[in-house]
């Protein structure tokens, strides 16, 4: 009887494997097509400076020590801007707390995920490269 | 066969060449076709092996080499050609190096056993179905050999695996066998194949008499090709790559091929016994009826015989990989058990069920 029920579920099985020759194969070459991303996809930061208070709340709430580095300095009427600011891509783990934690909304996170690179400090980004990915990839769209 | 020879004397004797000559060379001449077809079967199965079981598992397979990735095998061997031969310290240098050819030389000499066609078969004598068995077991030794010469647990594992395997399923092999020449009162493949034929299409194969034999011997051929659910011998996640874990280069594609090929055979081998060979499933052969000429119709029947064959050698490689698709891979003793208690058991009532239908018929 035992038996009888390992020969049945046998058959079943090379069924369940032969149904799946006729359904859409799920590889997706690559480079040249590429994955649908949902809009809350957590890829690389994009950053607006003109927002930015230097509170330094995103980088009290990152739980990657180090990451995100804020030089803050006062203007002419008084109120503190981010001289310099940088987010360390090698050791962010695109959690996404800073863009959530941020009281003004002045960090964002676009869909770019091709990050590989040849070099360590390329991936640490600097304050241009954030803006220029804001007004690339924010404002465009 | 004996025109082809008159005209090849006749070649000869043009270029003053004796007799003899003809003679020792005439019989290698099909044996490089055959060779040669090796090669081609062998790239293309090992291709339709990745494409087949990347559609059963949902993926694309190797497509980036040529159009649909048709050139990914042939782009394999030129790497595997190029690498170089690895010969690791403290092996058995002789044995090492002869394991692959003792590996790969009978795949070879079983080819020119089956009958792709009324009369192309190159080793054909009253016993050959048993020859086929005989010297179907011998890559064995070589992987035996090539386990031992390895100077590596894993290889040795894999290898004794492997023959533990062999002597296990063997024996259920050889019954249906067995019940095959009862059914059809030869040994000769030949003579098997034409004993399938009759009034009705495909009503005559032995799969219908016999197909509890022809289940049994299936799943004695996957052990024998060492191939999934029975792949102990080479199981990845245990063993590296069993036997062969320390070739590389030539002699890594000698096991390679001879895996192939002998998946090739023991096909070509169980659609001659079972499912009629070369015998057309239609009940007549289309070139017959429609080529009016009579010499090129009789060609044409020939190669129509041997396309018979290519597919339903095909039909079964792709039902092999079905099965490897499906199945995970047993364990040692499950192995051995499945084979004594139910294989053999099963392969007996066979023979006993096909006698008693020779009987009554
Ligand atoms: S995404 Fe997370 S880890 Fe990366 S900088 Fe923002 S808070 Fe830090
Ligand atoms: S990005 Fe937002 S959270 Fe971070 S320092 Fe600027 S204002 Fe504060």
């Amino acid at each position: 009887m035992k038996n009888l029920k390992y020969l049945i579920s046998l058959i079943i099985g090379h069924l369940t494997v032969f149904k799946h020759i006729f359904k859409k194969p799920v590889t997706l070459e690559y480079p040249e097509k590429k994955i649908e991303l949902n809009d809350k996809f957590r890829g690389e930061h994009a950053f607006d400076v003109e927002k930015c208070t230097a509170c330094g709340t995103c980088q009290r709430v990152c739980p990657s020590f180090g990451t995100i580095e804020i030089e803050k300095e006062k203007d002419e009427n008084g109120k503190f801007y981010p001289k310099n600011y940088s987010i360390d891509l090698n050791k962010c783990i695109f959690c996404g707390n800073c863009v959530q934690y941020c009281p003004f909304g002045a960090i964002k996170m676009t869909q770019n995920y091709e990050l590989a690179d040849e070099k360590k400090s390329t991936l640490k980004l600097e304050i241009n490269t954030l803006k220029r990915n804001y007004f690339d990839n924010i404002i465009d769209k | 066969m004996d025109y082809l020879y008159f005209l090849y004397l006749e070649l000869l004797h043009k270029w003053n060449l004796p007799d003899y000559i003809a003679m020792v060379t005439f019989p290698i001449i099909p044996f490089c076709f055959v060779a040669a077809a090796l090669i081609v079967v062998v790239i293309f199965l090992v291709l339709a092996e990745r494409k087949i079981l990347a559609f059963f598992t949902q993926r694309k397979g190797p497509n980036r080499v040529g159009p649909w990735g048709l050139f990914q095998t042939i782009a394999d061997a030129i790497k595997l050609l190029c690498k170089e031969n690895i010969t690791p310290e403290g092996t058995d240098k002789f044995l090492f190096t002869l394991a692959p050819l003792l590996a790969f030389i009978p795949v070879l000499v079983v080819w020119g056993i089956i009958p792709f066609c009324n009369e192309f078969d190159i080793i054909s004598f009253s016993i050959n179905s048993l020859l086929f068995v005989v010297i179907a077991a011998i890559p064995i030794l070589g992987i035996l050999l090539a386990g031992y010469a390895s100077n590596n647990k894993y290889s040795l594992i894999g290898s004794v695996r492997s023959v533990a395997q062999a002597i296990s399923y063997e024996l259920p092999l050889i019954f249906v066998l067995l019940s095959i020449v009862v059914l059809a009162s030869s040994m000769n493949l030949k003579q098997i194949v034409l004993a399938q034929s009759s009034i009705y299409p495909f009503c005559g194969y032995f799969v219908f008499p016999a197909f509890l034999g022809f289940v049994v011997f299936f799943a004695c051929g996957i052990a024998e090709l060492n191939r999934c659910p029975f792949d102990l011998p080479e199981a990845e996640s245990e063993l590296v790559s069993g036997y062969n874990t320390e070739y590389s280069g030539m002699k890594f594609a000698f096991f390679f091929l001879a895996e192939y090929a002998m998946m090739f055979i023991m096909c070509a081998f169980i659609a001659t016994l079972f499912l009629g060979g070369f015998l057309s499933p239609l009940g007549f052969y289309v070139g017959e009826k429609l080529i009016p000429n009579e010499f090129l119709a009789n060609l044409s029947v020939y190669f129509e015989q041997a396309f018979w064959v290519f597919v339903k050698t095909f039909f079964l490689i792709f039902c092999m990989i079905w099965v490897r698709a499906t199945l995970p891979r047993l364990k040692s003793h499950q192995l051995t058990a499945f084979a004594w208690k139910v294989l053999l058991p099963l392969s007996l009532l066979n023979l006993l069920i096909v006698c008693l239908i020779k009987a009554v018929l």
